[in-house]
């Protein structure tokens, strides 16, 4: 008996540690103040999908390819002292659990910036930023199925 | 000696009787030994912990909570924009901000790299003297 009740106690606690993603890291956070979120649903990126002619201009990014690709971001930027090492251990805890791989990290006067992929050679299934800037925590989770290639050529064309 | 054919004539009854005749004897003692096997087995049962009462109800409770976990429907968060074309611009201002850090990041690594050719430089004017 003592067994089955060790094993169903191991199970609970695998199943919670499985829940922690963006979904429950927004839903985590995003009520606290000092926080501002934001959550774009797959349905809404399937709306987006279908406008005719979104208006581009010189400055901006023309998102549009990708956007069809992409089902959920999950954005958290928290000035809250009191949560940022919560949110900052739960992002790190969500990356550890996940099959995420480090594709940039930068460190500089207190400033950190990690950025996670998780997918294949040709796929992005999963990108994950967490950014520390002195009192600001932003954590940008997106999914979906973004072809690799699409998503360094609009981050680079944003950098421009 | 009878054969397999007489044996197959036989009546049950008759079967019995040859049965109860060709009984191997009982060995000396062995209700005895039988009954102490008995008592041993029944000390040996009442010797061994029982579960405690609570454990039964605590296994379901975590039970019911695991199964709650992963068959319940998983209430999902509420969108934060009803108009696509502002959830479109806060697409945008994402990406910005994600290539604004990959930036920074970049310039860091150019900062590092021009501190690092800086020895290599005075190396050279060193050899070249």
């Amino acid at each position: 008996m003592k067994r089955i009740f060790a094993l169903f106690a191991a199970l609970l606690l695998t199943v919670t540690a499985f829940a922690q993603n963006g979904k429950s890291i927004y839903q985590k956070y995003s009520e606290a103040e000092n926080v501002s979120a934001v959550y774009i649903s797959p349905a809404m990126f399937r709306l987006i999908g279908k406008i005719p002619n979104i208006e581009v201009d010189e400055n901006s990014v023309n998102l549009s390819p990708l956007i069809r690709s992409l089902s959920g971001m999950y954005i958290i930027n928290s000035e809250n002292q009191s949560i940022n090492a919560s949110l900052r251990s739960d992002v790190e805890r969500f990356i550890k659990t996940g099959s995420y791989e480090l594709l940039m990290e930068a460190k500089n006067d207190g400033e950190v910036v990690q950025m996670y992929t998780m997918g294949t050679e040709k796929t992005v299934t999963g990108f994950v930023m967490l950014a520390v800037d002195g009192e600001e925590v932003t954590f940008i989770s997106l999914d979906g199925q973004m072809p690799r290639d699409e998503v360094e050529r609009v981050m680079i064309e944003a950098v421009k | 000696m009878k054969t397999l054919e007489d044996i197959e004539n036989l009546s049950i009854e008759e079967l019995e009787q040859q049965a109860v005749r060709a009984a191997a004897p009982v060995p000396d003692g062995l209700q005895e030994r039988l009954r102490q096997t008995l008592a041993a087995r029944e000390i040996a049962e009442a010797a061994r912990p029982r579960p405690t009462r609570w454990i039964p109800y605590a296994s379901l409770a975590v039970a019911a909570a695991a199964a709650a976990i992963i068959a319940l429907p998983q209430r999902g968060p509420k969108d934060t924009f009803d108009d696509p074309r502002l959830a479109y611009a806060e697409v945008e201002k994402a990406f910005r901000t994600i290539s604004d850090k990959m930036n920074s990041g970049l310039d860091i690594a150019r900062e590092a790299g021009a501190a690092a050719e800086i020895p290599q430089n005075v190396l050279n004017k060193i050899q070249t003297k």
